[in-house]
């Protein structure tokens, strides 16, 4: 690069140098940052604040932002370009892949370690110096299997019955490696070993990354035959990373519960509380663990996609012009739309704001039914929710909550008992306590509601510390969980159905 | 208007409770068993199909009709047997192995069986063995067959091939369903019918019997 300048972008953290007078558009992009209008300057979007560092505005954006805006330092990604380093908020990212910037206590160790979480539809890694516990570099993608589909199951029909597991394999350990080879270049490492790496995620996402036959999770019972701690050296997965650190995924916790959910209790300590505790973790599998120290309980219940907007009429994923809160004022609604864009969808956190507000307006009924036969309701044009999304919505928390009341009964115990609740995952930190309970779905105090962010990523995290100092606390865990398959319980399909209504 | 309104308003609102008070209360006047199901409570199910397929009516409501109605059925069920009442058809239903998601056949399974259907129902998980075997003890006319996961459809293509190979596939008719299911799979795979909802498969299963 002949003449370079460097970019950070908050709050993602990311550092990277580009040419000067690239446009910011094309320096973005490749960070996940989207441009709706396709770039064109009309829908300001790509809105991003200026924190050091500066770009003239141009007259398209004084007429388009304002000059009040302008003022304050925002800009138009699609317009502008990288004349000096630059520090700049992203604006849709207000709502974005979870990373973790816990602070947290450990035992100082060698070398670097890379703890990745491994969802089904992203990925998050970390560089950690192991001596100072400082993250060194972190990277985010969307998990390049998602192209053969989104959810575990498409993906379990895609190696299982149409024999494709090899590609799903393959897809997955590559963008790993070459993750891991970008933040190492990036975080300015060169030559440092690399001592461990961890990756956690669901138990599909083990047996594909681990090349383990995913046949079992295909088919009744859909338990999985081999699904404990995998390890492999980084030169045998084709990675050439200094040091041919050990890679290891950690091990599942039975049924389709996997190592990050096993990584969410090392992160919340479940297994070291006096009191009961849940951690919950709400996706298309959505993940329940209740217990303490004498012992825990975890399920899987299949919520559907309705959380991430799938299957919802205007459904969309938490980016840039969906719905992400409405609440009822007085006789309106107030809406927060992601990116200060036009309304384009809905996503989840908004779904369960908006059914909270229908409800407590009388526009839609305990039973799920529209008010008067309405066939769907505005929100703020295009945007509204139709009956068949409120029926979605009602699988969806139906599934939930009738596994956090299976798994309180299999313990004995009540509800009021339970004296935390963590929420993992990006919509545990989004969603409203309050509509989440008006419409059923934790049936919980708000007070006792407590997001935990990505807590797989910190439970990695702290692994990487633990791997090479005797029995790490995983594998306490590990013995002390108990999997409840719930799918199979004739009791679970009708708790389910009496949890389906509001 | 059906002529029993009290069982028809009961089983639509699910009540069962006054489904079986009112069921006996009919008999105790001298009511036929055969006209309160054909009257009250063939219609009333019929009705609770059209809510849910237009949404108006979702699983829950669909379940406690349901619940009403075989109230209702269980008091009628002896007489119509002690009388030789013949049902519309008899269905062996179930979902298929490696399937083990019982809401959706349920459902249908209520609904025949409100329709006037005698249903066998052999729950989840089931073999093609079991529904061959299942056919030939009852003589079914009909086999429903329910699966729920992309991953699991294909068991209903052994399960149709085991009829042929049992020699009964031309004595009993084959009607599938379930999420991923659709209209082409169930011609690939040699099916009679594929039914949408509850509300088709009851539908379809009297027109498979010729009885509409």
């Amino acid at each position: 690069m002949n003449d370079p300048v460097r970019l950070q972008l908050v709050p993602l953290g990311a550092s990277f140098q580009v040419e000067r007078g690239t446009p910011l558009q094309e320096a973005l992009f490749a960070y996940g940052v989207e441009f709706p209008c396709g770039g064109r300057g009309r829908c300001k979007g790509c809105r991003v604040k200026l924190l050091a560092g500066g770009i003239d505005p141009s007259p398209e954006e004084e007429k388009l932002l304002g000059a009040g805006e302008t003022a304050q330092g925002w800009r138009l990604a699609c317009r502008a370009r990288a004349e000096s380093d630059l520090t700049l908020e992203i604006a849709q990212w207000e709502a974005t892949i979870l990373a973790d910037e816990t602070v947290f206590e450990f035992e100082p160790g060698e070398g670097l370690g890379l703890a990745v979480d491994l969802g089904t539809t992203t990925l998050v890694a970390q560089l950690l110096d192991l001596k100072t516990g400082c993250v060194l570099g972190m990277r985010t993608a969307l998990n390049p299997q998602a192209r053969h589909g989104a959810d575990v199951m498409s993906r379990v029909q895609f190696a299982a019955i149409e024999n494709r597991q090899p590609v799903l394999e393959e897809l997955i350990r590559k963008e790993i490696g070459g993750l891991a080879k970008k933040i190492l270049e990036s975080a300015k490492v060169e030559g440092a070993a690399v001592r461990d790496i961890v990756i956690v995620g669901n138990t599909v996402m083990h047996h594909l990354f681990c090349g383990v036959d995913i046949e079992p999770l295909s088919r009744y019972p859909f338990e999985p035959e081999r699904d404990g701690m995998m390890e492999f050296s980084a030169s045998r997965l084709g990675w050439n990373l200094p040091g041919d650190p050990s890679v290891r995924f950690l091990p599942c916790l039975g049924g389709f519960v996997g190592s990050d959910i096993l990584a969410g209790i090392l992160a919340t300590r479940l297994d070291a509380c006096d009191s009961l505790s849940m951690l919950i973790d709400l996706g298309t599998n959505g993940e329940i663990v209740l217990g303490n120290r004498d012992g825990l309980l975890c399920a899987s219940a299949a919520a559907g996609p309705a959380f991430e907007g799938a299957r919802i009429s205007r459904g969309m994923r938490a980016a840039t012009g969906a719905i992400a809160s409405v609440s009822s004022a007085g006789r309106g609604l107030e809406m927060h739309v992601l990116g200060n864009a036009a309304p384009r969808g809905i996503c989840g956190s908004g779904l369960v704001d908006a059914a909270a507000a229908g409800l407590d307006l009388g526009l839609i009924l305990p039973s799920g039914r529209l008010a008067n036969g309405a066939r769907e309701w505005m929100l703020r044009p295009p945007v509204s929710l139709t009956q068949t999304d409120i029926r979605e919505l009602q699988l969806a928390k139906g599934a939930i909550a009738a596994g956090i009341k299976l798994l309180l009964k299999e313990r004995g115990a009540s509800a009021e008992e339970v004296e935390r609740v963590y929420l993992a995952g990006a919509f545990g930190n989004y969603i409203n306590r309050t509509s989440a309970r008006r419409i059923g779905l934790l049936d919980f105090p708000e007070e006792k509601i407590r997001p935990a962010g990505n807590t797989a990523l910190l439970g990695a995290k702290l692994a990487l510390f633990q791997l090479n100092r005797g029995p790490g606390d995983y594998r306490g865990i590990l013995e002390m969980t108990r999997h409840v398959p719930l799918a199979s319980s004739e009791e679970f399909q009708e708790t389910f159905i009496e949890s389906m209504g509001f | 208007m059906p002529r029993y309104s009290q069982l028809y308003d009961a089983i639509l609102k699910g009540d069962l409770k006054t489904a079986v008070s009112t069921t006996q209360e009919a008999l105790a006047k001298g009511a036929d068993p055969e006209n309160l199901v054909a009257e009250s409570m063939v219609p009333a199910m019929d009705e609770v199909g059209r809510r849910f397929e237009a949404n108006e009516y979702f699983v829950p409501e669909l379940m406690i009709a349901a619940r009403a109605m075989k109230g209702a059925l269980e008091i009628l069920r002896p007489l119509l047997t002690q009388k030789g009442a013949k049902p519309t058809g008899r269905i062996v239903i179930g979902t298929v192995k490696g399937d083990l998601h019982d809401i959706g056949k349920n459902l249908v399974a209520s609904m025949l069986e409100g329709g006037g259907f005698e249903v066998i129902d052999l729950g989840i998980n089931v073999s093609p063995q079991q529904f061959v075997e299942a056919v030939k003890r009852t003589n079914a006319e009909m086999v429903g067959l329910s699966a729920l996961l992309t991953t699991t459809m294909p068991s209903m293509r052994t399960i149709v091939q085991a009829f042929k190979d049992a020699g009964l596939r031309d004595r009993v008719k084959i009607m599938i369903g379930g999420a991923p299911i659709t209209q082409e799979y169930a011609n690939e795979i040699g099916a009679d019918a594929f039914g949408e909802n509850a509300r088709t498969a009851v539908t379809l299963a009297r027109q498979l019997m010729g009885v509409c």
